[in-house]
């Protein structure tokens, strides 16, 4: 009789993760093309107009690039703090609160000289995500409470806090009925560099670049791995396994903030719930599917840009803006199915 | 004589810890097998949708019921086929089933929102202004009564049955569980499709009684209140339930701290629970000091070494 068993492979493709996301991304357009005919809609037709809206031209182009940004930093963030084996996915309140230090520092501070006034708004952006998860931090590192659940729930706080702001103390009286606070001077708007492309994404790329020696180059990057590792390796490598693990949270969720910083700066320019439209959740997908690699991350986080924005322009032809959340959410199931093939190994063996 | 005020929050007080049980409860099978599920959020909505569509073209509430539980039982069905079959990452299958849970549910609800039942889930008694606690206690929904026995049956199968004590072994260790022949991807299969069906239920209480009708995220943030719920109850259903009536004051409170003369800014009020939410899981880790009684083996995906 012959049985099929599992073997896990000695070794793992090198690219294994750069193969199952591109057949997972071809299963979620598959998937999305199925929504798309059961709602009389014709694939082609609606991916090539995505495509052509999103990536035609230099401004739409740029738009997807902008879009992008909140992702790629938010995504660093998360893989930053994955380096200790923790969870974040408090990416959306970090954003928000970057946002509102940004707006907070503004509003209490003068300042002379627009360039360093921008850094310091951006510092304070940083800032705010990293106080956004000191919460979580503190009670994961002291107590050792589940961050997965507190950094979640600090999303509910911050938006809250956030709604409170916009409709009291922060109010604009110039906004009338939608709730937002008033614009910031036109002296701290990031500049654009071609097209609409904003300052910001050239700061994505250096911010790339800082994950990616952060993580893989640097001491500190090998002590977070340790202190992710076995809690007997830790001891005995004399890393202080609790240390990492609070500073790769403060620094991660920093990331994230300074993305709510760029979009405030050179986006939405106020405070308002706009600030980030699910970019720290969209982020964890763009985080997960590259392995945590931050290159991965700044180029799956440009795809996934630009794919939120055919998204928001095909509303136009009547088609819902979540067939590219679904898309984004598909590719990663798609993704993690292929991944178990090239992890494990399916043998035919004959029993006795 | 009892406040009238007071009748009315032991009545909300009920609903709200209703919804939040039945889900924690889901969650509390499937985690003891040893699966963990951050899908409860897109599960919930998945079925408070798909139940919701059923009820406005049908008017059947018997088969959006069963509509509602059946598809959040398929839709947790992919985290375990990820889980289980293809041994993928617990963590991301999960938060990935809540972010397409949340989407779906939008796109299928899309041109629903805002509409009208014409039948809902009843409270089974015929008393409309309930005056004491008796009268509370009986004149509740069906749901209500469902979850009560949800949680005793649950206990019982949990501790006195072959399944449940096959259930617990697998979640505490699987290897073992192996060697002795139990069929461990088997077990933790159901115990995630049930677990789905818990949280399918919840959602359909929540559109057709709770609230009752659909709008785009308005499970806001229950389904993760729910898995913090599982960690409160110590893996337990009965203390799970005392959690989801402590969580389930909360929330009938907060709305209500006004009439009693708090004067708060509405939208920090609503920010509480969440703010209570973490504060209890801190006191509850201290107390405990790191003996949550979560099963073993709960994140750990099951690989038979073959030689």
């Amino acid at each position: 009789m012959n049985n099929f068993k599992l073997f896990k492979r000695q070794t793992v493709n090198e690219l294994s993760t750069f193969y199952s996301f591109l057949i997972g991304f071809i299963i979620a357009i598959i998937i999305g093309s199925i929504i798309l005919l059961i709602q009389d809609k014709n694939p082609i037709d609606t991916f090539s107009l995505m495509l052509r809206l999103s990536v035609g031209s230099v401004n739409s182009l740029s738009s997807s690039l902008n879009k992008a940004i909140p992702l790629i930093l938010a995504g660093l963030g998360i893989s930053i703090i994955n380096s200790v084996k923790l969870w974040n996915i408090g990416a959306e309140g970090q954003i928000f609160l970057g946002a509102i230090a940004v707006n907070f520092i503004y509003i209490n501070t003068q300042f002379n000289n627009p360039s360093f006034h921008i850094l310091v708004l951006l510092l304070a952006g940083f800032v705010g995500g990293s106080v956004c998860i000191l919460i979580p931090a503190i009670t994961k590192v002291v107590f050792g409470v589940n961050e997965i659940i507190t950094t979640l729930l600090t999303n509910y706080i911050v938006f809250g806090v956030t709604i409170f702001l916009i409709n009291g103390p922060w109010k604009d009286p110039k906004s009338l009925n939608f709730p937002a606070a008033a614009y910031v001077g036109e002296e701290v708007f990031l500049p654009t560099v071609i097209g609409k492309l904003s300052f910001g994404f050239l700061i994505c790329i250096l911010f790339t670049f800082v994950a990616h020696y952060l993580k893989n180059k640097s001491v500190f990057g090998f002590e977070m791995r340790i202190a992710g590792g076995s809690a007997m390796t830790a001891i005995y490598a004399g890393i202080n396994a609790k240390q990492k693990a609070f500073i790769a949270m403060l620094i991660g969720g920093g990331f994230a903030g300074l993305a709510g910083a760029i979009e405030l700066l050179s986006q939405t320019h106020r405070v308002s719930t706009g600030i980030s439209q699910g970019f720290g959740y969209t982020a964890i997908i763009v985080a997960a599917i590259t392995g945590m690699r931050p290159l991965g991350i700044f180029l799956v986080g440009s795809l996934f840009g630009a794919l939120s924005i055919g998204g928001s322009v095909i509303q136009t032809i009547g088609v819902s803006t979540y067939i590219a959340d679904i898309i984004q959410a598909s590719t990663l199931f798609g993704a993690l199915i292929i991944q178990f093939f090239f992890t494990y190994q399916i043998k035919r063996v004959e029993n006795d | 004589m009892i406040d009238i005020q007071l009748i009315g929050l032991l009545n909300a007080t009920l609903q709200a810890a209703t919804l939040l049980f039945i889900a924690a409860l889901g969650e509390l099978i499937t985690e003891k097998s040893g699966i963990l599920n951050l899908g409860v959020e897109g599960m919930i909505s998945v079925g408070a949708v798909t139940g919701f569509m059923t009820a406005i073209n049908t008017e059947n509430i018997f088969l959006a019921v069963l509509v509602g539980v059946l598809s959040s039982s398929i839709f947790a069905s992919i985290h375990a086929l990820v889980t289980v079959v293809l041994k993928q990452d617990q963590t991301v299958s999960g938060l990935i089933l809540t972010i397409l849970g949340l989407a779906l549910s939008s796109l299928l609800g899309k041109n629903y929102v805002g509409r009208k039942l014409v039948t809902k889930l009843e409270s089974v008694s015929s008393i409309t202004e309930p005056s004491n606690i008796i009268e509370v206690l009986i004149s509740q929904n069906i749901i209500f009564y469902l979850a009560v026995v949800l949680m005793i049956s649950t206990s019982f199968v949990l501790k006195r049955t072959m399944f449940g004590r096959r259930l617990e072994a697998v979640g505490e260790d699987s290897k073992s569980s192996d060697s002795m022949g139990l069929k461990v991807a088997k077990t933790q299969f159901i115990a995630t499709c049930v677990g789905g069906a818990f949280a399918g239920l919840s959602g359909v209480y929540l559109t057709l009684s709770y609230v009752p009708y659909w709008t785009d995220n308005m499970t806001s943030g229950r389904g993760w209140i729910a898995l913090a719920l599982v960690i409160f109850g110590g893996w337990k259903p009965y203390r799970t339930a005392l959690g989801a009536l402590l969580f389930g004051f909360l929330e009938a409170l907060v709305p209500r701290l006004q009439t009693y003369g708090f004067e708060l800014s509405p939208y920090i009020v609503k920010i509480t629970p969440y703010v209570i939410t973490i504060l209890v899981l801190v006191i509850l880790t201290i107390y405990k000091g790191g003996k949550t009684g979560a099963p073993r083996n709960i994140g750990v995906p099951f690989f038979r070494e073959n030689r």
